[in-house]
């Protein structure tokens, strides 16, 4: 295993079932801070089900189970005193298909902060200034915060689910597949902002994409089959990988 | 046969089914509105829809409807009162909130509850809720206002709660999630995401249980109480238009004045329905909100 200086999220001895099947097993990975981590893998190997292990998102699934802890700033979040909203306000995630409400824009992006208490007005506009500004969408649609956010594109749809989840301020940000139902200039794009929101956020991005995992990410876990198979800093895992399966995933030799 | 022909063949004979139904909804209407005008010979519309006296079978008789018309809007307001909270938020319990037993018990219950003949409501309305009420509140009789719009409200209610909750159903389960994700309690996503979205559906399901409502005749018919006065009171019983042409039909005489009053009544009630079913859809068009997240 590699060394990690500032760990902010870890998953220990985690095995993870949906009903009788086992879709995590044995899985144990650290998460350093302000730092972009790559989970890659073939299809249904598990990736977003530990991505969504990470903030419960998985309790809103019937019949699942979870072994085993995720330590978050040093308290497990799976420990019975713990209240799954909580883990979301401080673990925000961005999904693979856009997916922001039939609200105006300044209505998605103030829906999270709004329901955790702020309510004067200015604190939201400013609040909405500043996430569209970090999501780098805000000279597309300052004029149209009014406007329904169904009738922004894709790429601004899933900039602005990434504002919205930026709104609450996390610690960290989960991302799953974020640009796979986008055009390579939005792809692009995010991946930049990937970049600059590393230096405030941790982030935690499942992908498909070898060369997108290549170029924004810090460090890389590939899974196999429910196993963390390799974990390491990306460009080791992608030059000199240790496990020979990796290779052959990385390689397209299988996948 | 070529693909072609067999495609146009099917197609033609879709439309001449959609035809017969549209043509046999055009000659109800002539004929209601051919049977019903003649009324407005011996009485005028103004005297027909507002005058407060039905009397048809007295000498000189009395067209005056407004007590029939007053008597259909009184028992389905309250019915309303009574019904769109309950078929609403029952609704919402079942499809967002319910633990699935619980699911699993209320929904065909209430499902089953759309399946209860109307005069078997009408019954249960006349030979249990009436006496109950009239010794509870002392009445002269039961068959009133409060009976009619419970026991409508008790069929609104099916109508309602399915409707409004396959409208909540089909708010893209990705509306939830990103609500959860952003730190949403399950009562939350509900009221700020879920029906705000489904809205449109929901208003549909109110205004059609509605409709129901004020053109069920059954029921009126048995507990409404059937005195076509102007009432006081929710204790005072009513004679809504549906029970009266119900009531009378049998009675009058052929192409008599009343006969034509009747269908005239049929008219008005007719433009109601119509006017209810205009408004549902224009409200259904009105809250749409902009598809879902589409590419
Ligand atoms: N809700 C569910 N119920 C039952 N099984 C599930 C559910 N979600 C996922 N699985 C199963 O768990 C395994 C891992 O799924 P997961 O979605 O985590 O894969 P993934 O690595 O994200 O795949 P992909 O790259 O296709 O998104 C798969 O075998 C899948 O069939
Ligand atoms: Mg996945």
């Amino acid at each position: 295993m590699i060394r990690l200086d500032d760990i902010i999220i870890q998953a220990k001895n985690v095995n993870f079932y949906y009903g009788s099947f086992k879709a995590l097993i044995d899985v144990t990975i650290d998460f350093e801070k302000n730092k972009v981590t790559a989970l890659i893998g073939p299809s249904g190997c598990g990736k977003s089900t530990l991505l969504r292990l990470l903030n419960r998102m998985n309790d809103l699934i019937d019949g699942t189970r979870v072994e085993g802890e995720v330590i978050f700033e040093g308290a497990n979040i799976y420990a019975s005193n713990v209240d799954p909203v909580d883990v979301r306000r401080r673990i925000g995630m961005v999904f693979q298909k856009p997916n922001p409400f039939p609200k105006s824009i300044f209505n998605n992006i103030t829906y999270g902060p709004k329901l955790s208490g702020i309510s004067r007005k200015t604190d939201l506009e400013a609040l909405v200034e500043r996430s569209l500004i970090q999501a780098s969408l805000w000279n597309e649609v300052k004029d149209i915060l009014s406007q329904s956010a169904m009738m922004l594109s894709g790429g601004q749809q899933q900039r602005l689910c990434i504002a919205r989840a930026l709104a609450m301020k996390p610690d960290v940000l989960l991302m799953d597949e974020p640009t796979s139902a986008l055009d390579p200039i939005s792809t692009a794009k995010i991946e930049e902002l990937i970049e600059e929101l590393k230096k405030n956020y941790t982030i935690i991005i499942v992908t498909h994409n070898m060369q997108q995992a290549a170029r924004v990410s810090d460090y890389t876990g590939f899974f196999y089959l429910g196993k963390l198979i390799e974990y390491n800093q990306t460009d080791r895992l992608f030059t000199t990988p240790d496990v020979k399966q990796t290779e052959d995933y990385i390689t397209g030799r299988f996948g | 046969m070529s693909r072609a022909l067999k495609e146009k063949i099917i197609k033609n004979v879709l439309f001449l089914f959609a035809l017969v139904s549209i043509i046999v909804l055009a000659l109800i209407i002539i004929f209601l509105f051919m049977e019903g005008v003649p009324i407005f010979g011996v009485v005028s519309l103004k005297g027909f829809l507002f005058g407060t006296e039905w009397y048809p079978t007295y000498d000189p008789p009395e067209f005056g409807i407004w007590p029939l018309i007053v008597g259909s809007i009184v028992v389905t307001f309250f019915s309303a009162l009574i019904a769109v909270p309950l078929g609403v938020l029952s609704a919402i319990y079942i499809a967002e909130l319910a633990p699935p037993l619980v699911k699993e018990i209320f929904k065909p219950v209430i499902e089953l509850l759309a399946g209860l003949p109307s005069v078997v409501l009408g019954f249960f309305g006349m030979a249990i809720l009436a006496p109950w009420l009239q010794q509870t509140f002392d009445l002269p009789t039961g068959l009133n206002i409060l009976n009619a719009s419970l026991i409508l409200a008790l069929m609104a209610i099916p109508t309602i709660s399915s409707i409004a909750e396959d409208a909540l159903y089909s708010v893209p389960q990705e509306f939830k999630e990103a609500s959860y994700a952003l730190g949403a309690t399950p009562f939350e996503t509900v009221t700020k995401v879920v029906v705000p979205a489904a809205l449109s559906g929901i208003s549909t399901a109110v205004i059609l249980g509605m409709a129901r409502a004020i053109g069920e005749t059954m029921v009126v018919l048995m507990v409404a109480g059937g005195a076509a006065a102007i009432p006081e009171s929710i204790f005072d019983s009513v004679r809504p238009m549906p029970a009266s042409i119900a009531a009378e039909m049998g009675e009058a005489p052929f192409r008599s004045d009343h006969y034509h009053a009747l269908f005239a009544t049929g008219i008005v009630l007719f433009f109601m329905t119509l006017g209810f079913n205009l408004f549902a859809d224009y409200i259904s068009h009105k809250f749409k909100e902009v598809g879902s997240a589409t590419l």
